[in-house]
This record gives structure tokens, sequence and C-alpha cells, in this order.
């Protein structure tokens, strides 16, 4: 069976920056205990995924999205 | 010269809103801006966990061009203001680069993307 190719999702979305204040937007890209989704399972490129881990960081910073979970205020 | 910045701040959610805008204009009177900051005031939300004692914080997002030797001044009096929970300084960097793909450039990787796929069929 061959592997389906898989899109960026955040090329498709047409996002050429990605943003650390758009939290909902970021949320997609973590998991459930709130690491960041490698990017073999998300499909994001590299050039994104290297955007989407400092963003991430910086929303992590700001309380827009949780370290762990179970910290919730 | 000057740069574009973009500054997040998260403050006291206790406080009147009043207070925070004229606490906002005095920090940011120290960066001398020809103009001033555009405001995008998001209002309270709640923390996705608890900084100390804080639950809610209020947001403010700022966008100022600024000569970079005013940073630091501007930095240590944020730092020093009690209603100032946080706060995060960055470069705006959204203006420099190539604008964003046109519809058109999406349309064509698109293309090229399904040809792509067509040509691993036939191996």
């Amino acid at each position: 069976m061959r592997k389906q190719k898989k899109v960026c999702p955040i090329t498709e979305a047409g996002i050429r920056f990605v943003d650390y204040k758009d939290d909902r937007f970021l949320s997609r890209f973590i998991t459930e205990n709130g690491k960041i989704l490698p990017s073999r399972l998300s499909g994001v490129d590299a050039r994104h995924q290297r955007q989407l881990a400092v963003a991430i960081k910086r929303a992590r910073y700001l309380a827009l999205l949780p370290y762990t979970k179970g910290h919730t205020a | 010269m000057t740069r574009e910045y973009e500054a997040v701040y998260i403050f006291d959610s206790a406080l009147e809103d009043t207070a925070i805008t004229d606490k906002l204009t005095k920090h940011h009177a120290l960066l001398k801006a020809a103009q001033a900051p555009t405001l995008d005031i998001w209002g309270r939300r709640q923390l996705a966990y608890k900084i100390g004692r804080h639950e809610n914080g209020f947001y403010i997002v700022a966008r100022f061009a600024a000569v970079p030797e005013t940073l630091p001044e501007f930095e240590r009096s944020l730092k020093l203001d009690d209603g100032v929970v946080r706060y995060l300084i960055t470069l705006y960097e959204h203006e420099l680069g190539a604008p964003a793909l046109t519809e058109e450039q999406l349309a064509a990787r698109a293309r090229a993307a399904a040809e792509e796929d067509e040509d691993d069929e036939e191996e």
C-alpha cells in the first residue's frame, strides 16, 4: 500500500508567518498533554515547523497555551 | 534607526480599565515614538495556567516603531510595575520578506503536486 502524501496544513491554509497570538490555531499542533506535535505526525513542512515551535513557546510564556496539562488556572 | 515591534502585556485583571490604560500610556511615553502605538485590547481572559495568584489577565497587544536604544528603559519600567503580570516584546516581522502567496501561486502549487502524484502511480 502506498503511503498517502501529506500536505502541510499550514501551507495549505495560506499562512506565511505562524502567529504566536492565535492560540486556537496553535492548539491544533500540540498533543493532549501540551507537547509540540512532531511534523512527522502533523505533516507540517520544515520551515513552518520551525516557526510553529517558536510560536508555541511564546504562546506558552504568555499563558495562552499550557506547558502541560493539570495546571489549569 | 527605528524598528517595528510588537508587545503583548498581561495586566492584573483586578485593575480598573482606566488604570491599565493610564499605566500603558506612561510606559509607552518612554519609547519616545513619533507615532502613538496601535493597540489591540483583548480584555480579560483566563490564563492557561496560574501565574502566582493570578488566574485571569487583561491582555493588550501593542505595535510600535521605536529606536532599539529606548527599549532597556522601557522594559525596566515594565518590570518594576506590579500591575504588569507578564510582557513579551518581539520584532514585528510580518512586514519583512516576500508577500504572502497569491491565489494563483497556491493553485499552481496544487497543480504541481497533483502532477507529481500521477507520476508516482506510473512507477
